[in-house]
């Protein structure tokens, strides 16, 4: 199976897309003539031409809106922010139009839209550059909000997006762009909110997704499996909204403790929504608190070793895992 | 300090709730209580600012001595603790009425035999003699109500416990009382309810550590053995037992046992037949007033009401709850507030009342398979009736020889105010009903 990076796995997805539905177009900032910021839209000017991947000025309010009103126009639009944290600017038009547009015409408009873009702390871009906005957009009905681990995922998910009905919030990390895996060159696609379990064990259930995965939740789980025998479940959830409770649910029952890690702050954080359902539906099969490891709750240093110190480590997983094993 | 037991003289302050300062209203619990049986919570009957505690944790004082003084009113709580400080060496009346208010005083003293029923007290004065004057019918106006059972879980003992250990623990039946938690905060979780062995899953207390070869082992008595060494040696000295066992043929109740749990099911409730043997002993009682009597040494208090004592066996000792108006009880009601009972009784999170005021007591070895035995007489009241284990039995019917459920019940009795008649005459009550139940509702 061909080994290839993130950043080629959602080229893959939308090329195949665009080549398979003529209303998918790419629109963002440097998208076409730079080859795309972080150069993941690399050559799909010269394949596809100006009338469907398109440069867009330095405003994400005016075209996620222009987004938002072609997907009402019956066109598939595929939206890339250079970085998440500056949809704050168009909270309105994904929060309010997006979101509600097919519930307020009663079903006459659907936004088949996909925003997509780095999330999250990348590296040194300081505080307002490092916005993990995750469960701003996981909360709201009528958004699906999708975030990708690994290159397989990231396409398969990606095309299922493009061919969603209903606008989806597309996770993505300028750091994990570079990172490689198997990506099958025969088409297939991947259903939007079903997680993976992607290790079974028995002692302890982590959830995760995204970025934190292969930065330390996957070489905790394996430090906790070699160094103190204890045996992780590993959920990655690819999907926050909708949740797969049921995944995560069947994992608890039989483990009975649960550690969720992500890299937002910790209070309202992504993982306090996943924790409030899992408690919800798992109380009677918990044999310990449900552990949460987040970022520390401070502005987002520019300083590489704050910056690191801020972000859920290797060890800090390691002793909550523990901590919900009674270790 | 207020007497929570009958046999109370002193009691040991284990640790203040609330500290100097502190406003308290009327109902609120001011100190826990160590006591021969059990710790206790102690109720505030006033409000007002907490002037001064006038003993340390971990001490002790005698019953009726001040603990601490309360400043009602407009009174200035650091004035009445001067005041009091200064008293404190003196006798307590030293310290004016006015400024301050005794907690002592505010708890009765623990209810005697006799006030459990105190209309009674003047016509029991002298030997009843027509039964009917301490009949049903007046005691049904001035029952004593009977208190709701305590809400499902174990809020009120404050019990730690994970979700998944306390299903698991609902599931097998396990008394979490008796399991201690390895988890933070004395946390029980699912490896604590694991590590029981089954033979300990029973009623039973935990087994004695084993003493190794060669080796002794030295155990002072705790409060609760050597309140019950004492009180059984009075009992046995003082009281001249005699003993009638009668063997009943409970082979109807087990039938209508079988049924009604079957009824019961969906509520997740067995009675046993225990529970029956105490439906059966409260409405033989009624039928029986002079057994559901206590004696003080001069006058015989006959009751029109039954309260049933349990006894229990906790680890290191026994704890005779009392089951209030069992009389006025169904057999589902009988379970549940004896479980209840029970339960709190493991945990000494039994309140004051509701190890007093017994007219009666029935001891159960029926689980351990037990065949026959006598029990010591609870006083002041006058018998104690033994429970054996119910089992099949060959016996005679007309010429055959046929197996019957049978159960063997000895009644102890006090002959200086039972007679041997009296007390046969109340086992033939009692074996009557339970081998034809449809007369319990005659």
């Amino acid at each position: 199976m061909p080994v290839i990076q993130f950043r080629e796995a959602l080229r893959a997805a939308m090329t195949e897309e665009m080549e398979r539905d003529e209303n998918v177009f790419l629109m963002g900032e440097e998208v076409a003539q730079y080859n795309g910021a972080y150069k993941v839209s690399e050559g799909m000017l010269e394949k596809f031409g100006p009338r469907r991947v398109f440069d867009t000025p330095i405003s994400e309010a005016g075209f996620s809106g222009l987004g938002v009103g072609a997907a009402c126009c019956g066109l598939r639009p595929i939206i890339e922010f250079m970085s998440w944290s500056f949809t704050l600017v168009c909270l309105d038009q994904i929060v309010n139009n997006a979101a509600n547009v097919r519930y307020m015409s009663g079903g006459q408009f659907k936004v088949p839209v996909v925003f997509r873009g780095g999330n999250g702390i990348a590296h040194q871009l300081g505080a307002t550059h490092s916005h993990r906005m995750e469960s701003v957009f996981a909360r709201v009905p009528g958004l699906v909000v999708v975030a990708p681990s690994t290159p397989y995922d990231a396409k398969g998910l990606l095309k299922t997006s493009i061919r969603c009905d209903d606008p989806v919030i597309f996770l993505e990390s300028e750091k994990m762009l570079a990172e490689k895996g198997e990506v099958p060159s025969e088409e297939y696609t991947l259903p939007i909110g079903v997680a993976n379990v992607e290790r079974q064990g028995a002692d302890v259930t982590v959830v995760s997704y995204g970025r934190p995965l292969q930065r330390v939740v996957r070489p905790a789980v394996e430090h906790l499996h070699a160094d103190h025998g204890i045996d992780v479940e590993l959920i990655d959830l690819r999907t926050l909204r909708p949740l797969d409770v049921e995944t995560i649910a069947k994992s608890v029952a039989k483990t009975n403790r649960c550690v969720i890690v992500d890299e937002d702050w910790g209070y309202c954080g992504m993982g306090s929504g996943i924790l409030y359902k899992i408690q919800k539906r798992c109380f009677d099969d918990l044999d310990a608190p449900i552990e949460y490891v987040h970022s520390d709750e401070i502005p987002v240093p520019f300083s590489h070793n704050l910056e690191e110190a801020m972000l859920p480590s290797v060890d800090r997983i390691v002793s909550s895992v523990k901590e919900a094993c009674y270790r | 300090m207020p007497q929570l037991s009958d046999t109370m003289t002193e009691g040991t302050l284990v640790k203040w709730l609330k500290k100097e300062g502190d406003r308290i209203n009327s109902g609120d619990m001011i100190a826990e209580i160590e006591t021969d049986k059990a710790v206790m919570e102690m109720e505030v009957f006033d409000s007002g600012v907490v002037a001064a505690l006038m003993i340390a944790e971990g001490d002790k004082a005698g019953v009726g001595s001040v603990l601490a003084v309360i400043a009602t009113g407009s009174e200035n709580p650091a004035d009445v603790k001067k005041k009091v400080s200064a008293a404190k060496s003196q006798p307590a009346a030293a310290v004016t009425p006015a400024s301050r208010q005794e907690v002592a005083a505010t708890r009765k003293p623990a209810a005697t035999a006799t006030s459990i029923a105190p209309n009674f007290a003047r016509a029991s004065a002298g030997e009843i003699r027509e039964p009917d004057n301490v009949g049903h019918g007046a005691t049904r106006q001035q029952a004593v109500a009977v208190p709701p059972l305590p809400h499902e879980g174990n809020g009120g003992s404050r019990l730690r416990v994970s979700p998944l250990a306390r299903r698991m623990a609902e599931q097998q039946n396990i008394d979490l009382h008796a399991v201690s938690g390895s988890g933070p905060g004395g946390r029980i979780v699912r490896q604590d309810v694991l590590n029981i062995k089954p033979a300990s899953r029973s009623t039973t207390a935990a087994a004695p550590a084993p003493v190794g070869n060669g080796q002794t082992q030295v155990i002072p008595l705790t409060k609760m053995r050597s309140a019950i060494a004492k009180s059984l040696q009075a009992s046995k000295q003082n009281i001249p037992h005699f003993y009638e066992t009668i063997d009943v043929d409970v082979e109807d109740v087990v039938k209508l046992r079988v049924k009604l749990n079957e009824i019961l099911e969906p509520e997740k409730i067995r009675v046993s037949i225990g529970d029956f043997v105490s439906k059966a002993v409260a409405s033989a009682l009624l039928r029986h007033p002079a057994i559901n009597a206590t004696f003080n040494g001069t006058e015989v208090t006959r009751y029109g009401d039954v309260n049933l004592g349990i006894a229990v066996a906790v680890p290191d000792g026994l704890i005779v709850p009392v089951l209030r108006n069992i009389h006025l009880m169904g057999l589902k009601e009988i379970r549940q507030r004896s479980a209840d009972l029970v339960d709190r009784a493991r945990a000494q999170r039994l309140k004051q009342d509701e190890m007093t005021g017994g007219t009666f007591t029935v001891s159960n070895l029926g689980t351990f398979g037990i065949r026959e035995f006598s029990a010591i007489i609870n006083p002041p009241q006058v018998a104690i009736l033994a429970v054996a284990a119910a089992e099949k039995r060959a016996v005679i019917r007309g010429d055959q020889i046929v197996a019957r459920t049978m159960l063997s019940l000895t009644l102890s009795a006090d002959h200086r105010i039972v007679d041997g008649a009296t007390a046969a005459d109340f086992l033939k009550t009692l074996k009557t009903l339970l081998e034809q139940p449809a007369l319990m509702f005659i």
